[in-house]
């Protein structure tokens, strides 16, 4: 809680202002000192609070994971707690549990476990205990070793842990985890934009005390007013109104499903251009289904899904139990009711699957003939097989091998998972062996996918219309990720396995990534690579995962999204969590991303340009006036009702043309900018002082050498000075937060209207209250008002010509 | 400090100021890429400048007319002189988005 508390002063700008309060409380000042903290205390309370939400919500989710193993010790089996888990320890596996630590496999009966989350590698993985002969092997070779956080699908076995925690693979990716956020572009900027404005000041300041001071004025005034100008250059409530911003925006998309927990990675979400993607779980359901049955004729032979059925392993129940294939085919036979058809048939006996056979069997009786039918690994039938039926013929299959072949080898390109269909008569017998399994007629292939989100096109179509470049980062082959970018329409220019990666330089990889849609076969690591070599490339770059692989890429990426469904690693790496599977959401975070991102430059712009210009007009006025032109208090006063406007600027609505395309931070604009905007404020305020000396101060033929007479004019001046600069300072806001014609064409918010308006009434009749009384105003006479309408309006319609001269010099 | 009276002072800031912002136009005009870019299509005529810089006419003579009636001290005169600016600007910036929009 103490370091959520500590990190909001590390804004470059709660130094100055804390600066300025040292300053002003020394020099007893109170009220000064007073008035700064008040507004440092409101920036610090609205971003602890919610910083420390956010990061309560993280640690919560931490508080899920945790895995118990069944361990052989002594020769006695017991549960315990993962963590216990020592080096040399036995463990036992049963489908359905979580690896708890890397291990060698010692015994494997029919393994197979899940590791999409480990490698992204969508279907089920055959585990064995045999040795392997490899030369560096990546962690999708090593069929041998069982890894902590993959889980078990089917069959059991047993391993001999070799590494616990931290050690693990899976601990590694945790100890990328454990280091602090990397900063988003939107932090670099706002850092970058402090640093700026931290040298305007310190210049300002320092050129202010020094000339007050060459003029004679008290070093103590002088000090006093350089530092309120100081401060009155300062956004200081940018923090809080960024907060805000990030929390609203957060509250809306958390209507739409989508989970911030990271708030300032919402504004990278919006100007993000590259967004790099896992395939499975995020891209893709994340779970296999029966996609089709093909018989090896034009005509689709109805037995093929019936008998898949029937050579079948899973349990159906209320939920369908089993290896992830065989419970695609009953899902995909419930859907299409085609279970009804098994009624006619009679089991007889069954001949388990094995990983030496890789096939399984089944004899049923249908009247009163037997068939055994066999299901498996194409190769594995095809060299069971003497016959193929083609088109209801049956023909040699060493005639038409080829012609099978040929077919397999065209769906496996296209990344579909095959399994052969195979069947013969047999003479009726109570049980059969695997030495039935001969002389069978091939039928056809079943062909398993793992499908595209059902808006995962749509989603991809509105991401590149809206400037978001998307690349594919799978642990997966490259025919698979191919088949899915086919699917979804997503173009593929080139694609870069691992084993290239790991050839290249880092420079290699910077000029490669630009230019890569699909990197397929990679590590943890080098999706880590890719992603800070995008970043080094000048892109703001979200990535999207769900897997334990994805997580040091959800980390370092500007902005991570992970899905609901996604392993706890994962979501506790990103940044934002999307709840619905529906992929279009991530469309609206990103309009929403740039909505904030929007407003948030929008009150930089209009607040640094307008403080910047009148702060300048305070200073070339302190040097010929014989007064000061505001009081130090009256600067802070003013600026704390500007930013009290400025307040639900993050609800104003954002043009159209402004979401369209990605927008980059770019100091330089700011810089612009405000040498453009910031002297038309400065050349209004010169302006009045004109009109407040010489045509209501210079009739009343006052003596300015006698103090009394002085506090009369300086009094009258402040007041109108005051006045003029709020509603200058204010109104402008409806005038350069759009490029189009403001309330025509673009409308404001209407809070931000509302209290816009509401905070002009205020600083209009401020002069004539007891408050205005306190912070040294005096009334203003009944001609100035219409001078200062008049003089308004021209300001306001010459800022606007200078808009459209602006814009067409400077893009952002 | 030199010896000059208050107007005087006023004078030269003002000035000052505007001419500051003139030299800013001047400079991002100048040395802004799109500019560059744009100029390769666009005609480089005299009249051209003198349409992209409009604002910057019309600040000069919102100056002088400014300096002229305030040292004249009448409100009538810089009331008249505003509304007649507005107007200006007015039927440009209406002139100029309907161009743009086409």
């Amino acid at each position: 809680m103490i370091q959520v508390l500590l990190r909001q002063f590390k804004n470059p700008i709660f130094a100055i202002l804390i600066a300025c309060a040292v300053v002003a409380g020394i020099f007893s000042e109170l009220k000064q000192a007073i008035i700064i903290l008040l507004m440092i205390a409101l920036s610090v309370i609205l971003g602890f609070y919610n910083e420390y939400k956010a990061e309560k919500t993280v640690r919560d989710l931490k508080k899920n994971v945790s895995i118990k193993a069944v361990v052989v010790r002594n020769c006695k089996s017991s549960q315990i707690d993962s963590k216990l888990l020592v080096p040399g320890d036995l463990v036992s596996l049963y489908v359905g549990d979580i690896v708890p630590a890397d291990m060698r496999i010692v015994k494997a009966k029919d393994l197979q476990t899940d590791e999409a989350t480990f490698t992204g590698e969508s279907f089920p993985v055959e585990k064995i205990s045999d040795r392997l002969d490899l030369q560096h092997p990546t962690p999708q070779q090593l069929t041998n070793y069982l890894f902590m956080g993959t889980v078990v699908v089917h069959g059991s076995g047993q391993g001999v842990v070799f590494s616990t925690g931290k050690n693990t693979e899976l601990g590694a990716i945790s100890k990328s985890l454990a280091r602090s956020h990397p900063e988003t572009e939107f932090q670099r900027g706002i850092k970058k934009y402090g640093t700026m404005l931290l040298t305007l000041t310190v210049a300002l300041a320092i050129g202010i005390f020094s000339l007050n001071a060459v003029v004679g004025h008290p070093l103590v005034d002088s000090l006093l007013f350089s530092l309120a100008v100081a401060v009155g250059l300062v956004p200081e409530l940018m923090p809080a109104i960024v907060t805000i911003s990030l929390a609203q925006g957060a509250a809306r998309l958390a209507k739409v499903q989508v989970v911030v927990k990271r708030l300032v990675s919402i504004e990278d979400f919006g100007n993000m251009d590259v967004l790099c993607t896992d395939k499975t779980g995020t891209l893709t359901e994340g779970r296999i289904i029966l996609h089709d049955c093909q018989s090896l004729g034009e005509v689709a032979d109805g037995r093929l899904l019936t008998y898949s059925l029937l050579c079948n392993s899973a349990v159906v129940g209320e939920t369908i139990v089993g290896n992830p294939m065989d419970t695609a085919i009953w899902e995909h036979a419930i859907q299409n009711n085609a279970q009804e058809t098994l009624g006619s048939y009679t089991k007889i006996d069954e001949i388990p699957f094995d990983y030496q056979r890789r096939i399984m069997s089944t004899v049923v009786k249908k009247d009163d003939t037997y068939i055994l039918i066999s299901k498996g690994a194409p190769e594995s039938i095809f060299a069971k097989c003497e016959q193929a039926e083609i088109g209801g013929r049956t023909e040699p299959i060493s005639a038409v091998q080829k012609a099978i072949d040929s077919k397999f080898l065209n769906l496996s390109q296209l990344g579909y998972r095959i399994l052969a269909v195979a069947c013969r008569r047999v003479e009726a017998r109570v049980s059969y062996t695997v030495e039935d399994e001969k002389e069978l007629i091939l039928l056809g292939f079943l062909i398993f996918t793992d499908p595209p989100k059902h808006d995962a096109h749509q989603a991809m179509i509105k991401l590149k219309e809206m400037g978001v470049g998307v690349k594919i980062l799978t642990g997966d082959n490259e025919l698979v990720a191919r088949t899915i970018c086919e699917e979804l329409k997503v173009p593929v220019k080139k694609v870069v396995s691992g084993s290239d990666l790991m050839q290249m330089s880092l420079n290699e990889i910077k000029a490669v990534v630009e230019e890569t849609t699909i990197f397929a076969r990679i590590t943890p690591e080098q999706k880590l690579d890719i992603i800070k070599a995008l970043k080094a490339n000048g892109h703001v770059v979200g990535f999207m995962g769900d897997g334990v692989n994805d997580a040091p890429a959800l980390y370092e990426a500007d902005v991570g999204i992970s899905v609901d469904t996604g392993v706890d690693v994962a979501k506790e790496a990103a940044d934002i969590v999307l709840l619905k599977k529906d992929l279009l959401v991530l469309v609206s975070g990103i309009i929403e991303g740039r909505k904030i991102f929007g407003n948030t430059i929008k009150y930089i712009l209009m607040g640094t340009s307008s403080n910047f210009g009148n702060m300048f007009s305070a200073a070339a006025a302190s040097v010929f006036l014989p007064f000061l032109p505001m009081l130090p208090m009256q600067i802070l006063f003013m600026n704390l009702l500007y930013d009290v406007a400025n307040m639900t600027l993050p609800t104003d609505n954002v043009d159209e043309e402004y979401i369209k395309k990605p927008k980059r931070w770019d100091i330089s604009f700011v810089r612009k900018y405000t040498l453009f905007f910031g002297p038309f404020s400065s050349l209004y305020d010169f302006l009045t002082y004109g009109i407040m000396l010489f045509i209501f101060i210079a009739p009343l033929n006052l003596n300015l050498a006698d103090p009394q007479q002085l506090a009369i004019a300086a009094g009258l001046f402040q007041s109108g000075w005051f006045v003029e600069s709020f509603w200058t300072e204010v109104l402008v806001m409806f005038v350069i937060r759009t490029r189009r014609i403001p309330f025509l064409t673009s409308r404001p918010g209407k809070w931000l209207t509302v209290l816009t308006l509401s905070c002009v009434a205020f600083g209009t009749i401020l002069p004539f209250t007891l408050l205005g009384d306190y912070l040294g105003f005096t009334a203003l006479p009944p001609n100035y008002w219409l001078l200062l309408i008049l003089m308004v309006a021209t300001y306001l319609l010459l800022v606007d010509a200078g808009k459209v001269f602006f814009y067409r010099i400077c893009k952002f | 400090m030199p010896d000059i009276d208050l107007f005087s002072w006023w004078a030269i800031i003002i000035s000052g100021g505007s001419i500051f912002h003139i030299l800013v136009s001047i400079y991002l005009y100048a040395n802004t890429k799109t500019r560059r870019e744009k100029s390769k299509q666009a005609s480089k005529s005299a009249i051209s400048l003198l349409e992209n810089f409009v604002f910057v006419w019309v600040l000069l003579g919102l100056l002088i007319f400014y300096i002229v009636s305030i040292q004249i001290g009448s409100a009538i005169i810089f009331a008249a002189g505003n509304i007649f600016v507005e107007a200006v600007l007015i039927v440009y910036l209406i002139k100029n988005r309907k161009r743009e929009s086409e």
